[in-house]
């Protein structure tokens, strides 16, 4: 809770939310004094992300005509900013409002929250990896933060950070290869020998997920923060494949205290099959019953027109600030949160 | 059977043959993957807290809660004995379950208790209780000069929050129970 009531007479939400504005400051800093620069992109799209399982906000803009065109809130600013890429731009960065629907009203989500996200052309997922811990380390030196706090972790994130292959980390925790379980069928068989119900309906992402977050995700980055890297292909719409094993991509996620901070990708920038890969994504919305839009072909046009090596990643900002202010909530974060308007 | 749309706080979830109370639930969608429950909840039987993860849409055997406005009278041992003001019924309450809640409780407070079987198994709190301050030391010049702006204060039920230094003894003050903080004077 965050309201000018909460921030007038409590002194603990007044600081969280004075830092959260330092915060902000210190990320334009750091990325200005790596040589990037700051885009400024649409927050209404009209051909928005594929993302099966998200759901953009629609709005409808209305002309002088009294014609109706419909738009959506991003719920990411990566095409526009992957269009910045392929206009020559090649470190840039965007504070952006993204915005999503059915998602909490509270806990670790708001319909409403900032991202920071940044690409690097030419650049790979080791870069971002490297930018995202340099990144938490000046701020937090700057704010004199020794540990990052969640629920009942103080984890220590001024050291070197962890990295581990997904592989690996089912290695470590499940005691299997993930090689053996790269199928709907194979993976349906781990989930229920783990104990876990599985549907017919389950997609091979269903299904590595009730594993993962059941055996695995509250461990990740309790004492350190951790990079997890290279996911099953078929879970990458947006990442370009390993090169030396073509069944996972380059796709890398952050942990730190068990939360999920940042979700990036060695960028596909092969037009082709990044065109083939938002297709089918899209007719898994159909099938899923969400709605449709047709695929941005000016992000393909964009690609086809040649953006060299990239590397960008989208890290959630509002969480960020949860870990540095040790606050209990993401509402606690946020100033006039959708939870506090409604109640 | 229900699904993880019926999961609330408050609602008892039958889970390999033990009963739980859901203490506390997140919706998650784990890299843009699909939606999941993560539900932390205890076991009727010995306490203990375990947490669980469903998809959304998952089948969850939910048993049947009765939620009830009722209002709590007194600690009676290691038990909370409540009152409903429709039927004068009394229901007790015991501690391991109440939690960490215990300590807004005060007397006469109008709470929902949930109960499974007539057995109460957990209780919701209003977003904001009114106490009466019993001891609040008196400002010291120069406090805020310090950046002492709060001080600790005790209410009338014994609970000690922080509050601004303005707050007097006899005056009325709203807590606010999610984060066990002061939040306006009354």
């Amino acid at each position: 809770m965050s309201t000018f009531n909460e921030l007038k007479n409590n002194p603990r939400l007044k600081k969280v939310y004075e830092e959260r504005l330092q915060i902000l400051h210190l990320i334009r800093n750091f990325f200005w004094s790596q040589d990037f620069v700051e885009a400024e992109t649409p927050i209404a799209l009209r051909l928005p992300g594929q993302e099966p399982y998200l759901n953009p906000i629609p709005v409808d803009f209305i002309d002088p005509y009294q014609v109706s065109h419909k738009f959506y809130l991003r719920t990411s600013p990566e095409y526009s900013l992957k269009k910045l890429l392929a206009a020559g731009w090649q470190r840039v960065f965007e504070i952006s409002k993204c915005f999503r629907n059915v998602e909490s009203f509270g806990g670790t989500h708001n319909p409403e929250f900032t991202m920071i996200e940044w690409y690097r052309a030419p650049g790979t997922y080791w870069d971002f990896m490297d930018d995202a811990e340099n990144l938490f380390k000046f701020i937090g030196k700057k704010l004199n933060v020794e540990k990052l706090k969640y629920r009942v972790f103080q984890i220590d994130y001024l050291n070197d950070w962890d990295r581990i292959s997904v592989k690996d980390l089912w290695k470590k925790y499940l005691q299997v290869n993930l090689d053996d379980y790269l199928s709907v069928e194979q993976m349906k068989k781990l989930v229920q020998e783990n104990g876990f119900a599985v549907d017919m309906k389950d997609s091979y992402e269903d299904l590595f997920y009730k594993l993962f977050l059941n055996k695995i995700e509250t461990s990740l980055g309790i004492d350190r923060p951790i990079f997890i890297y290279d996911y099953p292909a078929q879970m990458c719409s947006l990442s370009k494949l390993c090169e030396n094993d073509n069944r996972y991509a380059q796709r890398a996620e952050l942990y730190i205290g068990g939360l999920e901070l940042a979700n990036g990708f060695g960028e596909l920038t092969d037009p082709k099959v990044q065109k083939f890969n938002l297709e089918k994504d899209r007719s898994l919305r159909e099938q899923l019953g969400k709605e449709i839009w047709p695929v941005d072909e000016d992000l393909i046009t964009a690609l086809d027109s040649g953006i060299s090596s990239a590397g960008g990643i989208a890290l959630g900002v509002d969480r960020m600030v949860v870990l540095f202010t040790g606050a209990r909530d993401i509402n606690e974060v946020i100033f006039q949160s959708v939870a506090d308007q409604i109640n | 059977m229900a699904s993880t749309s019926d999961v609330r706080k408050g609602v008892v979830i039958k889970h390999q043959n033990d009963l739980y109370v859901v203490v506390e639930f997140q919706h998650i969608n784990p890299g843009k993957g699909s939606a999941f429950v993560r539900t932390r909840m205890k076991s009727l039987a010995n306490g203990k807290v375990i947490e669980i993860t469903y998809k959304t849409s998952e089948t969850i055997d939910i048993v049947s809660v009765l939620f009830q406005n009722m209002q709590y009278l007194y600690k009676n041992g290691d038990k909370y004995v409540f009152m409903d003001m429709s039927s004068y019924e009394q229901v007790e309450m015991d501690g391991d379950l109440v939690g960490n809640d215990a300590k807004f409780l005060k007397d006469g407070l109008g709470v929902v208790v949930g109960l499974y079987e007539e057995r109460p198994v957990n209780i919701q709190l209003p977003k904001k209780i009114q106490y009466k301050v019993v001891e609040a030391p008196p400002a010291v010049r120069g406090d805020s000069a310090s950046g002492n702006v709060t001080k600790e204060i005790k209410l009338d039920n014994g609970l000690l929050v922080h509050a601004p230094i303005f707050i007097k003894e006899g005056e009325e003050i709203l807590v606010n129970t999610e984060t066990g903080e002061y939040s306006a004077r009354a």
